[in-house]
């Protein structure tokens, strides 16, 4: 296995996170695109720190801070959905637009 | 005391300082008894300096120098300190100016305290008289011609205030001036020869060039030009012959300046300037022959026009000329000794003169001699010592004008029988002219009743000088010429290898003498009896010689042509300064760059401005259309639109 074969997993990765974003009208669908989106990056840091600096682990510990911000940034995220749910009674993106300027 | 001779400048510069800025301006101000103490404490001291030398104490000549300035030369690659020396230098010459300018000045202002009382300006008067004296006493006194110069101009200020004295009269206002440019005039010539003198013998001191001049490294070129430099500024000074102009037109300040202009200061100068320099022109002879011929030119001219002059003072300023006329010619002549011999006599007998004009002016206030006659009834002192000093002007025998005079024209004669001829004439002239002074004004009988009925003989301050004058009138020339004194006195400068002249035939002297009485008798018969009806029928038959004579050969005719002439030139200039210059370059300038400005505004204000804001508004529509792309409020749109950017952005980074 080389480098650029995780690299191409983790571009596929980004772009359905990215296609998933922009598609879905669904709140949750998008934050579930934006998961795909950090792991594509989590992956690629562990990728680089395995192929080009094998004896370190900064790559890891970024891998593993990024999971931890991705897991808080959740939380928050689906607290503004059930919010919004709560408020609107929908889920979906293209109704609301309260901060339209 | 010759240790102390600096004094002798300096003491009447302080004393005429303190006088105008110590002392009050009042009618008896006590200021005059400053400049008079100064001026006797240097007369004394010039007397017990020549009593030194009279004696053979002193031996002179005595220079001392100290240092001036220096100034940093750099010459032919060699650089160092150039000294400039100020210091004194007194020859025989010297010492005996030195004693007839400090008495001349002393009894002047003794004459002037009684001349000038209740003058509104009395305290200004004897100051500047005081100064005046100074700039002459520094020029005698001087071993650096440099400070000669600036003493020579001094004197020329101190002149320009003391002729225009009575500055609210036309008159004396436009004579002041007239006596300031023509000197100046002269003084261009003397400046050109002093830069001349510094370029060829580096140095200023007269010692020092003296001794250049003698060894004969100086070239006769470059001596020639130096002689003519000195002796254009001479004719300035001294008014010779073309710029005596301004000498008859400075009768118009108070007789007493006249009498010291004519005198001791001024017109001494510039004879004492030539004798000086007297080397200068033993190395030129064509400067030499020069200086002989403006003299004699101007004797005879000057001696002329006095006989016409009806103004009494006017006279005696021809007179002047005259004899300075005598002395340039003398020099020039070879006769050095003669010419100073004549300069000390002349001296005494002129300020007399003026003196004693000033006080017949004082008792009938009027200068034409037509209004006068039978003034020795009402003033006797005053005629008697006019008498003996126009008896010694004239050469009469044992006087002292007949011994400087004699012996001018001994050495004239060596020199050119001609120019003895013609000199001679002058003389003549002189005595007749003189005589027809003193017959108009003393004797005959009065023309005018009621100035002759007010006249009265002057008080003690005005007659007792000019007693002590006649006595140095008749004695002086006897006393200087007695052992040949005047000749170890006033010993010239000799070049190596010059040949002694030959001797005068004796006859010349007496055939003088005898010429004088004829002209004397001649005057006598012209001018006796009350109403002269012989030279009124002389003067109608040859009116046209007259005419010419009054109005002095039309020289200031010539004169103010040239002022004219410069005056237009001076207009020209003026209009192609302003209508040209100005207009054209200045004027002109002007418009082309404010024409530029204007049309450098219009192409800022129409392309810089306008694609500046262009750009703006570009920058604004832009954004106004693309917000038309968007649909308000949709996040995933904008999403896509970040996206899209940051594809391009990463394609533009990853293919540049």
């Amino acid at each position: 296995m080389t480098l650029s074969a995780y690299l191409v997993v983790s571009g596929i990765l980004f772009l359905l996170g990215i296609f998933g974003a922009l598609t879905r009208r669904n709140i949750i669908g998008i934050l579930m695109s934006v998961e795909l989106m950090f792991n594509a990056a989590n992956l690629n840091l562990a990728a680089f720190n395995r192929f080009l600096h094998p004896g370190g682990v900064a790559g890891q510990c970024l891998a593993l801070f990024i999971i931890t911000i991705a897991a808080a940034e959740v939380v928050v995220g689906l607290a503004l959905v059930l919010a919004i749910n709560r408020n609107t009674d929908t889920v979906y993106v293209e109704e609301f637009n309260l901060l339209k300027g | 005391m010759l240790e102390h001779v600096y004094l002798i400048p300096l003491l009447p510069l302080a004393a005429s300082l303190i006088m105008l800025f110590a002392f009050k301006e009042s009618e008896h101000s006590p200021a005059p008894y400053v400049g008079i103490a100064a001026m006797l404490w240097c007369f004394i001291q010039s007397c017990v300096i020549f009593y030194g030398v009279a004696k053979g104490g002193i031996h002179l000549p005595y220079e001392a120098n100290m240092e001036w300035f220096k100034l940093p030369v750099d010459i032919g690659g060699r650089s160092f300190a150039y000294s400039m020396p100020l210091g004194v230098l007194i020859d025989g010459p010297a010492a005996v100016m030195l004693i007839v300018v400090t008495l001349v000045s002393s009894l002047v202002q003794i004459y002037s305290t009684a001349y000038m009382h209740g003058d509104p300006r009395f305290r200004r008067f004897f100051a500047y008289v005081s100064f005046f004296t100074a700039s002459m006493l520094g020029l005698v006194v001087s071993s650096n011609l440099l400070i000669t110069f600036t003493c020579w101009e001094l004197m020329g200020v101190s002149s320009y205030l003391l002729i225009g004295f009575w500055f609210e009269k036309p008159g004396p206002a436009y004579a002041s001036k007239k006596a300031f440019m023509t000197t100046k005039l002269g003084d261009c010539g003397l400046y050109l020869a002093m830069l001349m003198i510094f370029i060829k013998v580096g140095s200023f001191q007269i010692t020092q060039f003296q001794e250049f001049v003698l060894r004969g490294y100086l070239a006769p070129a470059a001596a020639t030009f130096i002689g003519l430099g000195i002796l254009f500024g001479a004719a300035g000074k001294s008014a010779q012959f073309p710029l005596f102009i301004w000498l008859p037109d400075a009768m118009e300040g108070p007789t007493p300046v006249s009498a010291l202009i004519h005198a001791a200061t001024m017109v001494a100068a510039g004879i004492y300037l030539v004798a000086k320099c007297y080397f200068v022109y033993l190395a030129a002879p064509v400067a030499m022959e020069t200086v002989a011929w403006i003299g004699l030119a101007t004797a005879l001219m000057a001696a002329t026009m006095a006989v016409v002059a009806y103004d009494l003072k006017r006279v005696l300023a021809f007179s002047t000329v005259s004899q300075l006329g005598f002395m340039m010619c003398a020099l020039g002549a070879g006769g050095y000794t003669a010419g100073l011999f004549h300069l000390t006599t002349h001296a005494f007998f002129k300020a007399l003169l003026f003196l004693g004009a000033g006080s017949v002016i004082h008792a009938v206030h009027t200068n034409d001699m037509r209004e006068m006659g039978n003034l020795s009834k009402k003033m006797p002192i005053t005629f008697l010592t006019m008498l003996i000093a126009t008896c010694a002007i004239s050469g009469i025998p044992f006087l002292s004008g007949w011994y400087s005079k004699d012996m001018i024209l001994e050495k004239v004669y060596e020199h050119s029988p001609v120019m003895w001829g013609l000199l001679a004439f002058a003389a003549m002239l002189t005595a007749f002219y003189m005589f027809r002074l003193i017959f108009l004004t003393f004797t005959g009988t009065e023309r005018d009743h009621e100035k002759f009925h007010h006249a009265h003989e002057s008080e003690y301050p005005m007659t007792v000088p000019l007693m002590i004058l006649a006595v140095l009138a008749v004695v002086s020339g006897a006393a200087l010429a007695h052992n040949g004194f005047v000749s170890t006195l006033f010993a010239a400068p000799v070049l190596p290898g010059a040949k002694e002249a030959a001797e005068a035939p004796a006859w010349i002297g007496w055939a003088m003498t005898a010429g004088v009485f004829v002209s004397i008798a001649f005057s006598y018969f012209l001018y006796r009896g009350p109403e002269f009806k012989t030279a009124e029928s002389l003067k109608s038959t040859f009116k046209p010689v007259f005419n010419m004579l009054e109005q002095r050969y039309g020289f200031d005719a010539v004169f103010l042509g040239l002022v004219a002439v410069c005056d237009g030139i001076a207009r020209v200039s003026y209009w192609i300064d302003s209508e040209v210059i100005d207009k054209v370059f200045v004027d002109g300038w002007g418009l082309l760059m404010q024409i530029w400005a204007h049309i450098s505004e219009l192409f800022d204000q129409l392309f810089i401005d306008k694609t500046v804001d262009g750009f703006g508004g570009l920058s604004v529509d832009l954004g106004v259309a693309l917000r038309v792309l968007v649909r308000e409020g949709q996040v995933q749109e904008y999403l896509m639109y970040v996206a899209i950017a940051v594809s391009l952005i990463a394609v533009l980074i990853l293919f540049r």
